[in-house]
């Protein structure tokens, strides 16, 4: 089946020579095409009767080039180039809206615009504060799950029940525990509102006033995950203190020491769960006295316990299992509806991570539906996307007026949203520089880095010092493994040059601040002067915090910053070589408005432009494109 | 030759109404300025001094028992800090606020707020808007609240900005954009793109605004839409600031280098010195944040770093403000989410955990009584013994410190009351 497709596509974008279809994984669980329509009749199917029990007309189907704009920005995250606009609104086939759809889910664009959703809702930032050890393996780990498709419940398990070395590839998801060392209370509390949409951050502290979770019941969560360690860093203790004592007298073995202690052992993670806690000091309740040692127990779903008596040891992997198995599908449907809020714009019960039973939502028999879905598709997100978009409910006209369920979707036609800061950027650098697709991605800096500079190049990484220091057994042996590695890295030959990196068969790519490519591969969180940051990206600290605030900083930007600098006065701009060839002014101005608003200009409006051109000369097209781009059809999604 | 290019022969409001009129399609709203303080009473309360806000946040959750609540005499509490005496006596703070501990004189530190939240995101929401957090409404921001209530004194730049903060703290809620503050990233830089490129001209660029409110009106007319209007309002902002010769509040570089040297480096720092600029030119309410402040592991080495930059701006502002004649119409806020505990945990190298239940903030200047400290926790800084402040009377007390009714209700779009304090009252006791 995808071969029809990527066939189909080739000659849908092969016309205009600009393209060519993706070469994708194969799909975790192989669904031929009808059955996917099959499933996305089905949700039209509940839709439909949510229209007919409330005597409402069913909204029409949008347009082309809506339709078009709508798919990009919501499966890809940014809006199309020219040429892509073009060879989908010019060829007339009947089946060319499903075929964008496919040919969007394959292309590199989806797993960058999958990233940075994961990387909002996990809190993925680069560094860590106060410490030498970073996030970097995690990160990497995290974009290449979305990358290949992990499904949901493994990418989930996964990263709850992991333990061991933070930069093989294989357990390199410990940085979701060892990202939030210290906090083990607050990463419980963000693992049941991510993956459960259960609020706990109350019973943290006190008994939930208006909920029914008590202290209590926390504590004996938390005892699953509780004992997260570091491997072995005990056995560094002394030489540890022995330089970070003597900074001056030993600055470079205490910054050697530095990458052992914060960027191995802290980064690495021991102990699966105890399964066992100690109430906290302040435990200020009757049923039990302060520093109690409990059993791990779950709060709702089918109940596992753990022993008091002794540690069983591998607490996160029951809690994985359970969280996943046992909650009577919550975990199913929490993901089902954040999917439905990412391509529907609006989830059927909003917030998403706020579970609301099934029975009392407003749509039970979709939501049921959605949630046999996912299991159905065995949490495969690409292919439940792939469903909702080849919908009808997804291709309905645009409606400007708020939902009027109080608090989710009224399924109402598509809501009028500004775009995700993401977005925006990733539409930007696509008029800037053209395709960002065509761009590697960011690959993992696993050099070793002593101060700001990389060492030993070409003969180490850290993920060979790593799992090398971890090997060790003992104190001896460690000082004995230091003080060789201190005279490689003296040795000075360590620091060297592109033919060793050749070398290694490896290339480190990374990307600073300024580069033109996409969100996903830029520096995380994005620093407060970027233009990422003004339009509300998130500083990753809390889950899901981006924002679609307006404030008048970003008006700014768009009249004299960026997009000036990097769009409209730049005459390189990718967005201008869309002009050559062009007869006329007419054409001109029609391919601007395909190439930023990925529509024709209207005939009123193609009389303004021509007046601009007539008045202005070739400032009247930098006029044009300017005003294009800060016009709210350009910023909102439609 | 167009209106927008003779703004400056018109006066601001002939300006603002045909600059909207003409390139913005903003006939459809009321004009700026009178209006914006619509909601302000006439009559403010007798005795009020203060008029503008500096509000510096702590994010992460200061550690009361390491800055302004020392425990001197419990060792175990108190850990690897240590108490010092300050210019007032009996009052005393951690080791890492030296020089604040010379401007004490000047400050009133509230040693009982009380918050019920415990989490961070939650934390910093109520701080910022009395309310607890929901999924049906954006409560609007502190600084927003002032706006609205006070009015802009300056009639073209912002009556709100917003220094290294979270957007999501600073946002209007559903007063909307145009009360929401107007972001500064680096100190440094000033307010971004304030002003036309060099390589635009003024013709041109006035064609471009021209043109995109054409488009605009357009698209509102299709899609009419409070979210879409928002933005249009905004150009409209935006412009008018574009054209304010005190656009120069925002330039770090008209200070002398020993003043910014006086404040030290960082963000936060040069920030502090940018909020003392702004209130010179009269803007209401500037928010500075210092983030780092969730210290549940090493928790010594993160108060003494983050105290740092901490201790010399704060200080350099407090001495500063005074010196220009500027601290006794500008309160001086320093707040945070919740404090830390008192416990002390060993396991993860010395760190403090999340302590709603008792912390500390600070008020300073606007008519606050300086050396003082109102309140009191238990001997181990655990619970609040005397004179418990919550969040709500927190804010509360900074309405009444700018004589604005801390009782008004105003309604949300969806007709539903709310107060710039909830239920606080203030302490009216502290003020002189």
């Amino acid at each position: 089946m995808n071969f029809r497709i990527k066939l189909t596509l080739g000659v849908v974008f092969a016309s205009c020579g600009a393209l060519v279809a993706q070469d994708s994984k194969p799909a975790a669980t192989p669904l031929d095409p009808a059955a996917l329509k099959k499933a996305a009749l089905g949700i039209d199917q509940h839709i439909a009767s949510f229209y007919r029990n409330r005597k409402l007309p069913v909204p029409g189907v949008t347009d082309d080039a809506t339709f078009l704009r709508r798919a990009f920005l919501v499966a890809v995250g940014r809006i199309p180039t020219a040429e892509e606009s073009l060879a989908f609104l010019e060829i007339e086939d009947k089946a060319k809206r499903e075929d964008l759809v496919t040919y969007l889910l394959n292309s590199p664009g989806y797993s960058s615009h999958m990233t940075n959703w994961a990387f909002d809702l996990l809190r993925i930032t680069d560094g860590r504060v106060g410490s030498a050890g970073n996030n970097e393996p995690y990160r990497n780990w995290v974009r290449t799950a979305m990358e290949d498709n992990m499904p949901w419940n493994e990418f989930s398990n996964r990263l709850l029940s992991s333990s061991g070395d933070g930069w093989d590839p294989e357990t390199a998801a410990v940085g979701y525990y060892t990202r939030d060392r210290g906090m083990p209370l607050d990463n419980l509390s963000n693992t049941m509102r991510v993956f459960l949409g259960a609020r706990m951050e109350c019973a943290q502290c006190h008994d939930d006033p208006f909920g029914t979770t008590e202290r209590h019941d926390f504590y004996e969560l938390a005892a699953f995950t509780h004992g997260q360690g570091t491997v072995k860093q005990n056995l560094m203790t002394p030489i540890w203190h022995q330089y970070q004592g003597d900074q001056k007298n030993y600055p470079e073995e205490y910054r050697l020491a530095q990458v052992l202690w914060d960027r191995v052992y802290d980064m690495s993670l021991a102990g699966n769960g105890a399964g066992q806690i100690n109430l906290p000091s302040d435990y200020q309740y009757r049923d039990a006295s302060p520093g109690t040692l409990v059993g791990a127990r779950t709060p709702f779903g089918r109940t596992v316990r753990m022993s008091d008596k002794r540690a069983e040891g591998d607490g996160r992997k029951q809690l994985a299992e359970w969280m996943i198995q046992k909650t009577n599908n919550q975990f199913a449907t929490i993901i089902a509806n954040r999917m439905w809020k990412r391509v529907m714009g609006k989830g059927i019960y909003d917030p998403v991570d706020i579970f609301v039973p099934t029975e009392k939502t407003h749509h039970p028999a979709l939501v049921e539906y959605l949630t046999d879905l996912m299991v159905e598709l065995n949490y495969d997100l690409r292919l439940f996307q792939n469903v909702l978009l080849m919908t009808r409910t997804f291709q309905f006209g645009t409606n400007p007026k708020p939902s009027t369920v109080e608090a989710g979707d009224d399924f109402h036609g598509r809501k009028i949203e500004r775009l995700a800061s993401e977005q925006i950027w990733d539409s930007l650098i696509t008029l800037a520089a053209g395709d960002p697709d065509k761009q590697p991605r960011r690959t993992l800096d696993d050099r070793i880095y002593m101060g700001g500079s990389p060492v030993l190049v070409g003969k180490k990484t850290m993920s060979q010092l790593s799992k090398e220091v971890l090997a060790i057994e003992s104190e001896k042996e460690l000082r004995v493994y230091f003080d060789k590695l201190l005279d490689e890295v003296q040795g000075g030959s360590g620091n060297a040059a592109a033919g060793d990196s050749m070398m290694m068969g490896a290339t480190v790519r990374s990307y600073n601040k300024d580069a033109k490519v996409r969100a996903s591969e830029l520096p995380s969180p994005a620093p407060r002067d970027h233009f990422l940051y003004l339009f509300g990206s998130s500083d990753r600290e809390v889950v899901d915090a981006s924002s679609r605030e307006p404030n008048v900083g970003q008006v700014l930007s768009l009249m004299n910053g960026f997009v000036q600098r990097e769009l409209v006065n730049k005459p390189d701009a990718h967005l201008y070589q869309t002009l050559k060839g062009a007869s006329s002014d007419k054409e001109k101005i029609r391919r601007l408005y395909i190439a930023i608003l990925t529509r024709p200009p209207t005939d009123e409006e193609m009389a303004w432009m021509l007046d601009e051109v007539k008045n202005q000369g070739d400032e009247g097209y930098r006029n044009i494109v300017s005003a294009l781009v800060m016009s709210s059809e350009f910023l909102f999604l439609q | 030759m167009s209106s927008f290019l003779k703004a400056d022969e018109l006066t601001r409001r002939q300006f603002v109404s045909n600059a909207a009129r003409a390139y913005l399609g903003v006939h459809l709203f009321p004009m700026l300025g009178g209006t914006l303080a619509s909601a302000a009473p006439a009559d403010v309360a007798k005795g009020s001094k203060a008029k503008h806000v500096i509000y510096l946040f702590m994010s992460g959750g200061m550690s009361h028992i390491d800055t302004f609540d020392p425990k001197p005499k419990k060792k175990d509490v108190m850990g690897k800090t240590e108490a010092i005496s300050t210019n007032v006596d009996g009052l005393m703070l951690g080791h890492y606020l030296k020089n604040t501990a010379g401007v004490m004189d000047k400050l009133c530190v509230i040693n009982s707020m009380n918050s019920t939240q415990g989490a961070h995101e939650q934390g910093a929401y109520v701080m910022h808007t009395s309310y607890d957090m929901r999924g049906t409404i954006k409560h609007p921001s502190l600084g927003s609240w002032i706006v609205r209530l006070g009015g802009r004194i300056h009639p073209e730049l912002p009556g709100f900005v917003a220094v290294n903060s979270s957007p999501d703290h600073t946002g209007g809620g559903f007063f909307g954009a145009k009360y929401a503050a107007a972001p500064i990233g680096s100190p440094d830089d000033g307010l971004l793109d304030s002003r036309r490129s060099s390589s635009v001209s003024a013709e041109d660029f006035e064609r471009r605004l021209t043109l995109a409110d054409k488009l605009n009106r357009q698209f509102h007319g299709r899609f009419p839409n409070a979210d879409v209007q928002a933005y249009e309002e905004l150009y409209r902002e935006a412009i008018t600031l574009m054209n304010s010769e005190d656009l120069k509040a925002f330039d770090l570089r008209e200070e002398p280098a020993a003043t910014r040297e006086l404040y030290g480096s960082g963000r936060f720092a040069q920030g502090c010195l940018l909020a003392r600029r702004l209130v010179e030119h009269d803007v209401r309410f500037v928010e500075v944040q210092l983030g780092g402040w969730d210290t549940h592991y090493d928790n010594f080495t993160g108060v003494a770093g983050r105290c740092l930059e901490f201790d010399k701006a704060y200080a350099a502002l407090i001495t500063d403000l005074e010196k220009c004649g500027k601290l006794q119409d500008t309160l001086v806020v320093v707040a945070t989410e919740f404090g830390r505990t008192p416990e002390i945990k060993t396991e993860h190298e010395d760190g403090r955990d999340h302590h709603p239940g008792a912390f500390s903030c600070v008020l300073a200047g606007g008519g606050v009584k300086g050396g003082l400290s109102y309140g009191t926790t238990d001997a181990s800084g655990n619970k609040i013994k005397d004179d418990m402040v919550t969040v709500q009377d927190f804010n509360a007390t900074i309405a009444h410190a700018l004589g604005l009714p801390h009782d008004l209700v105003l309604m949300s779009p969806t007709k539903r009351p709310f107060k710039i304090a909830d239920k606080g009252t203030p302490i009216t006791k502290i003020f002189s």
